[in-house]
């Protein structure tokens, strides 16, 4: 055995690592299977999806719109605040800013919009806006840096200093950022769909409503029409009719109800703090008392909810990730010809295009029936949703592989010639969805199991704004710092540098 | 026009030039020759420096940009020439004016495909022509070009030099290809190891001459050099 | 500079306008059916605004919570709560209050309902609990989830989350019937006219899933009209309002909440639903 130690390099011992991490947290997470007969309940669904019924929602076509509409104008919003912020992201503070901002999951920005701006599309739009901004300026910035500077040395003598940026380093990122802002427009449309979960007029609105109260013949038709929204991006949305939709968007958007300052006050100088600070009106009333009240408020909080939520989330999170890591490469070995040929792999490819574009809710609805409502149906609908997603973005690569004479098409060869070529890249990818995964555990939060999110979730449904505050708070201080702590990791092995950029590979995909 | 006495220059915290004495007179056709890292290119870009508002410069790291048009890589030439905002424009949609004149000039250059084509669907050969245009679009009074012909064919070095010769009063210009250096010259300049080892008009040069400043390089170096020079 | 002053001007119009024309809206959520929400309350605003001779609009929500939040930012001025959200929205907007409630609410009940494997047999009294699985509705639910919590713990003495092994929250009363007859849980709490309807329909199995104990009577869903309708719609427009509410006798229209009538209700109704949700510490 320890003869064959020499030859097991960096990734192999990184792949052991995260099973061996992965199978130690799915021992103390609770994966119980307790489902004693789901097949009743799963045979209406699959009716439902044999007989989709297109015209049982109300205000279809005005949902689908509205989708399209808040992805549109989030995307523009977050343009607007994060391309100018990408030139200055150098700067600590900005740096900082933004990753607290996109540490917090659209649905949270939207509770807490919700409670300033009430069912507005100002709530929805500013719920995108803020997380892909935040993005927006982070990975301009990385393009930027990565962009030549060769032209701008090049120029002529005398050009003035606009010229000189627009010619000489704008023009060169260009591409890369017009295919990133594609791909996070993508990106949009799920998320918009998703906030249709807490009452936006999206098409989740009706999506969740019909999957939960068991109209799946309604639910299967929205499903679909999801689906085909995304798949046909590239066929309705045309960058010379983009300015076109944006005016349309922002012409059709629903009415804006007035926002009544004194409550907004309120909501900022009393809702939002804890208890013992509420009924407080001058500095001088805080003494002692207060303090003890404070910190006992704060302790309660992080022992009964912060701390067991967090590690829900990590505990989840983490064995997504090995699983989502089985899915990629077992997924990009089908779905590649050199291994399976033509007639395989394209079937397979479009079983990644449907996995990757259902959201991840759906599924853990379905696996919860199947499996009962323990941590495992969230970690499947997890781990199929974003292994999905990188089998496809693998494809691409292996696809162009050059492969040796020698090449025998047959799974040893695959492993000899293709894998190896590969495998960095998947990698690479699966640590940085890794960030988006812990995100993504909002969702189930809200679903019921027991992560950060569902005691966030609790916090605004009980009307208790500073517990939910309080913890929005460590969820982005978990996330920074699993962020810091996995960047360092990289950097320190491979010497590279993951970018989210890398996912803008996807943006070609349609 | 120039003059320098005992010049020394740096390129990335390494001597490049050492104690370079230097005059170049305006309308000079002035050849650099010499083996890699003998410091051509940091003389030339020293150069450059030093005659900017006269002069354009092809350098051998074209900075072209992969995203934009061919049309809009040669008009980069022109920024100087126009007021920002109708360089913006012209980014947005070309104006008649430089179009036609792009497109004369890459026909000259034998760049025959149309200038709306993207730079990153181009040869190598044919972004150096590119790089070129860009650097005759400046029209300016002095060439300073480092091997601008590297990617080209003998034939088509030479028709394209004399279209610089013919465009500017003054050519200085780095070139691998030695006898291209001997017949279009009129004084040659030979670099080796940061100083100047050879200094002669074309009338009094000779082959010898040259083989002469080339020989008592180490081997693998001058292979190099007859490598590239064969192309 | 013009030109932000102008896009501010304009937005600035855009609100104020929006602020000035006095539109009288109202949200609701059935407890049951939450299909077509708005084409069959829109239908209920057709009959308010010809009741109270004002433009009357619907507005959908999708939670108790999300209701509360429009009502407490005057976004709604009526609203069809639950128990607890009522009390909710009213403990944030001091001087509003419960005008109205459906006939059935005076005497609202849950039901606790088990999966045969549970074998637990119906009975009056509580029923022994202790290690199963339960799932609730939705969090800020009064029948799913409130009432329930609260029956558990007086009768079995100790926190909720140490008499079970597993504590789900469905999100609503048909997933909580659909959840219980699939096995996922054991037993579960629902709201008693969703299962009664559920059974009328024919889409439960009643070989899988029945009911074990219900609980007794609890004033539940109401409407409540913030203070202040007066000052913006003119005088005596509360009473319009109770009125027009208790006159409705349009079956189709009451069949959308679904209730039989409605009936005059006050604030002080609903301070065992108060009460309750300071004993198990919903409310503070």
């Amino acid at each position: 055995m320890f003869k064959s130690l020499p030859f097991i390099g960096y990734w192999q011992k990184t792949t052991f690592t995260l099973w061996l991490i992965a199978a130690l947290c799915f021992y103390f997470a609770d994966t119980e299977i307790i489902s004693l007969d789901p097949w009743s309940e799963l045979r209406l669904m699959a009716e439902g999806f044999l007989r989709p019924d297109f015209f049982a929602t109300e205000y279809l076509l005005e949902a689908l719109w509205q989708t399209v509409s808040f992805a549109l104008l989030g995307v523009v919003f977050g343009l607007l605040w994060g391309a100018p912020l990408a030139l200055i992201y150098s700067n600590r503070f900005v740096a900082m800013l933004c990753a607290i901002t996109r540490s917090i999951h659209e649905i949270f920005w939207a509770l807490l919009f919700l409670q300033i701006f009430g069912l507005s599309p100002v709530t929805g739009i500013l719920a995108i806006g803020l997380p892909y901004g935040a993005t927006f300026a982070r990975v301009f910035h990385d393009i930027l840096l990565q962009s030549p500077k060769t032209t701008v040395q090049t120029l002529p003598y005398g050009t003035d200093k606009v010229s000189r940026y627009f010619y000489g380093r704008i023009s060169h990122v260009l591409v890369p950022i017009m295919a990133y802002i594609r791909y996070r427009f993508e990106c949009a449309l799920r998320s918009s769909a998703v906030l249709g979960f807490i009452g936006m007029p999206t098409l989740g609105f009706y999506l969740e409503t019909a999957f939960r109260q068991g109209h799946y013949h309604e639910g299967a038709a929205l499903l679909i029409l999801f689906i085909a929204l995304i798949g046909t991006i590239s066929l309705w949305c045309r960058p010379r009719l983009i300015a076109v939709y944006v005016v349309a968007a922002l012409f059709t958007l629903p009415s804006i109800p007035p926002v009544d300052g004194a409550l907004l006050w309120r909501f900022i100088t009393q809702d939002v703090l804890p208890p013992a600070l509420q009924n407080l009106t001058t500095w001088s009333q805080i003494d002692l008392g207060v303090m003890q009240s404070l910190s006992n408020w704060s302790q309660n909080l992080l022992v009964e909810q912060a701390f067991p939520g967090m590690i829900v989330t990590l505990l989840l999170a983490l064995v997504s990730l090995a699983m989502a890591h089985g899915v990629a490469v077992v997924g990009a070995g089908l779905a590649s010809n050199l291994l399976t040929g033509k007639l395989v792999s394209s079937g397979i490819h479009l079983c990644l295009l449907v996995l990757r574009s259902v959201p991840e809710y759906i599924f853990a609805f379905l696996f919860m029936m199947l499996l009962g409502p323990s941590m495992l149906p969230a970690m499947l609908a997890l781990a199929l949703h974003n292994g999905a997603l990188i089998a496809y973005l693998t494809v691409r690569q292996s696809d162009t592989t050059q492969v040796s004479p020698h090449y025998n098409g047959r799974i040893d060869g695959y492993c000899y010639d293709v894998l190896p070529q590969i495998y960095p890249n998947l990698m690479g990818l699966l640590f940085y969805r890794f960030e988006v995964i812990l995100r993504e555990t909002a969702i189930f939060g809200i679903l019921g199991i027991a992560s950060l999110g569902f005691y966030i979730d609790s916090g605004f449904s009980e009307i208790r704004y500073s517990s939910a505050l309080f913890l929005m708070g460590c969820t982005a201080l978990l996330n920074i710092v699993v962020d810091i702590i996995s960047r360092r990791l990289l950097i320190a092995n491979t010497g590279t540098q993951i970018s989210c950029a890398r996912e803008s590979g996807l943006s070609s995909v349609n | 026009m120039l003059k320098f006495e005992n010049l020394t220059l740096k390129y990335e915290d390494k001597l490049a030039i050492r104690q370079l004495s230097l005059s170049i007179k305006a309308g000079e056709k002035l050849a650099i020759i010499g083996t890699s890292g003998a410091g051509k290119s940091t003389l030339l870009s020293h150069l450059y420096q030093c005659l900017k508002s006269e002069a354009a410069y092809s350098s051998q790291k074209q900075g072209l940009v992969e995203g934009l048009s061919t049309y809009h890589n040669v008009f980069m030439g022109a920024l100087a020439r126009h007021h920002w905002s109708y360089n913006l424009f012209n980014l947005v949609s070309p104006f008649k004016q430089p179009l036609a004149e792009v497109t004369q000039l890459c026909q000259e250059l034998e760049l025959d495909f149309p200038v709306s084509k993207k730079l990153s669907e181009l040869s190598g050969g044919q972004r150096q022509r590119v790089a070129l245009a860009r650097a005759l679009y400046q029209s300016k009074d002095i060439f300073i070009g480092d091997e601008p012909f590297s990617a080209l064919d003998p034939l088509m070095s030479r028709r394209l030099l004399d279209m610089v010769f013919e465009r500017h009063n003054t050519v200085i210009m780095v070139l691998h290809d030695k006898s291209l250096a001997l017949e279009h010259f009129d004084r040659i300049i030979g670099l080796k190891q940061g100083q100047l080892h050879l200094d002669a008009r074309q009338d009094e040069l000779t082959s010898e001459m040259v083989d002469d400043f080339y020989c008592d390089i180490p081997l693998t170096a001058a292979s190099h050099v007859l490598a590239v020079s064969d192309v | 500079m013009r030109l932000l002053q102008m896009v501010c001007l304009a937005l600035l119009s855009t609100l104020s306008t929006s602020a000035l024309s006095a539109v009288f809206t109202f949200t609701a959520i059935p407890d049951e059916n939450e299909s077509q929400l708005r084409t069959r309350f829109e239908k209920v605003a057709v009959y308010l605004e010809k009741e109270l001779g004002v433009e009357v609009k619907y507005v959908p929500v999708k939670s108790y919570s999300a209701a509360v939040t429009a009502f407490r930012n005057n976004q709604v001025q009526l609203a069809w709560f639950g128990g607890l959200s009522g009390v909710q929205a009213r403990r944030l907007v001091p001087g509003s209050s419960a005008i109205a409630q459906g006939n059935e609410d005076q005497f609202f009940k849950s039901y606790f309902i088990a999966h045969k494997s549970a074998d637990l047999l119906p009975s009056d009294n509580f029923p022994n609990l202790n290690g199963l699985t339960f799932t609730f509705g939705s969090k800020s639910s009064t029948s799913g989830r409130l009432m329930p919590q609260f029956f558990i713990e007086r009768n079995l003495g100790k926190k909720s989350e140490d008499v079970f092994k597993r504590i789900g929250f469905s999100g609503d009363h048909s997933r909580t019937i659909t959840q219980v007859q699939a096995g996922a849980y054991q037993v579960g709490a629902v709201n008693y006219k969703v299962w009664e309807t559920a059974v009328e329909n024919g889409t439960v199995d009643l070989e899988k899933v029945s009911v074990i104990w219900q609980s007794p009577a609890y004033p539940d869903y109401q409407w409540t009209v913030r203070e202040g309708v007066d000052n913006q719609f003119g005088a005596g427009f509360k009473k319009k309002i109770e009125a027009a509410l208790i006159g409705m006798k349009d079956p189709d229209l009451l069949k959308s909440f679904p209730r039989h009538s409605f009936v005059p209700a006050e604030n002080a109704d609903y301070e065992p639903i108060e009460n309750v949700a300071k004993a198990i510490g919903l409310i503070d």
